[in-house]
């Protein structure tokens, strides 16, 4: 059986896509699934960090492409998370390095070897953005509310679109207090402007920063919120697609769980 | 904080009204902008239908968007010549 290939993508940049490239890829292989997360942002790259990863690289992704070398021997594997592996980014090489061509059937022979294949994009519209579409079979898109975002988290998906790639949205660093005082766009004003499938919520979190500080995996740690916003949405990726999206909510959770005993919303 | 707590509840609007308004015209903007083909086909498409009952002054019309604080509209403007006689058919 094939595997998926899933482009994780914002057009703008600093919405937390690789933050969410690296989560959602661990999430799966907690899951059960052996899954590579590909960094398609040539001459930038930043998955190995976040995943701390950095000091283990041999090959990276131009590698395989240019048939440099085997796409096992360019795979670094996680030493903390069973099947998880990353498959990184040249640093030194330029965008244009990659053909669409060559791109996408590596992208074909990585189905072939793992559950779930992750592209973590580049930020914009331009060649290395169209590198990193061109082989996946599903998209991802995140956002954050507000404005700059959201307009251009509404082109990418036109393009994804004219693609026929139908992306699901994730909506991240969600502030509850400041969406209930009104002074940030809800995940249903921005559901409403952008009209596709909402795929996950994550709500801003301190411990995202902390754990690519360490290079630890965000999912691993059992009080980040974000993690657990992220581990939901691979397992509604991962065929659970009834499981519902939790809602971000300022209440501590001890509140919440005596509002829950005593049947409040 | 007497003075906050009454600006909040009587005439400050919660800024996140106006992040959406603005994001909904710049998205219906942005994609009239980026093809300029399509309009010009809409436009095409538009004299073909009207042809069929007035005469039209092609070389005098206009299509514009017009943007009004809550609508955008599209705007086509154009002087009828004459109107044509139907046939029985």
């Amino acid at each position: 059986m094939e595997g998926k290939v899933i482009v994780v993508t914002s057009g703008k940049g600093g919405v937390g896509k690789t933050t969410a490239t690296a989560s959602i890829g661990a999430a799966l292989a907690l899951e059960g699934k052996r899954v590579a997360i590909v960094d398609m942002d040539i001459g930038l790259r930043n998955l190995d960090v976040v995943m701390g990863l950095e000091n283990r690289i041999v090959f990276n992704i131009v590698d395989v492409v240019l048939g440099k070398c085997k796409i096992s021997q360019a795979a670094i594997r996680d030493r903390r998370i069973e099947n998880l592996f990353l498959i990184p980014a040249s640093q030194s090489d330029n965008k244009d390095v990659l053909s669409p061509a060559g791109v996408e059937r590596v992208a074909n022979d990585l189905r072939k070897e793992f559950d779930y294949v992750i592209m973590d994009s580049p930020a914009g519209i331009e060649r290395g953005f169209q590198n990193a579409i061109v082989g996946a079979n599903e998209a991802i898109v995140i956002c954050t509310p507000d404005v700059s975002s959201v307009r251009d988290a509404d082109r990418v998906i036109g393009i994804l679109y004219s693609r026929s790639l139908t992306p699901k949205l994730v909506v991240n660093r969600i502030e509850p207090s400041r969406v209930e005082r009104g002074e940030m766009l809800s995940y249903e004003d921005v559901l409403e402007v952008l009209s596709i499938e909402l795929l996950g919520l994550v709500p801003m979190d301190e411990h995202v920063l902390i754990s690519s500080n360490t290079g630890t995996p965000l999912v691993l740690q059992n009080d980040s919120k974000a993690g657990h916003a992220f581990r939901r949405i691979a397992r509604r990726l991962n065929g659970e697609a009834d499981l519902p999206i939790e809602i971000p909510s300022h209440r501590s959770s001890m509140w919440k769980k005596i509002s829950k005993t005593f049947g409040f919303k | 904080m007497f003075n906050a707590l009454f600006k909040r509840f009587t005439s400050q609007k919660p800024s996140k009204n106006t992040a959406k308004k603005r994001l909904q015209f710049s998205l219906i903007y942005d994609k009239l902008e980026v093809n300029d083909t399509t309009l010009t086909d809409l436009q095409n498409d538009i004299v073909a239908v009207i042809s069929k009952y007035f005469e039209i002054d092609k070389d005098a019309l206009e299509l514009k968007v017009k943007r009004d604080d809550d609508v955008s509209a599209l705007v086509f403007n154009t002087p009828i010549l004459q109107v044509k006689r139907k046939r029985a058919s």
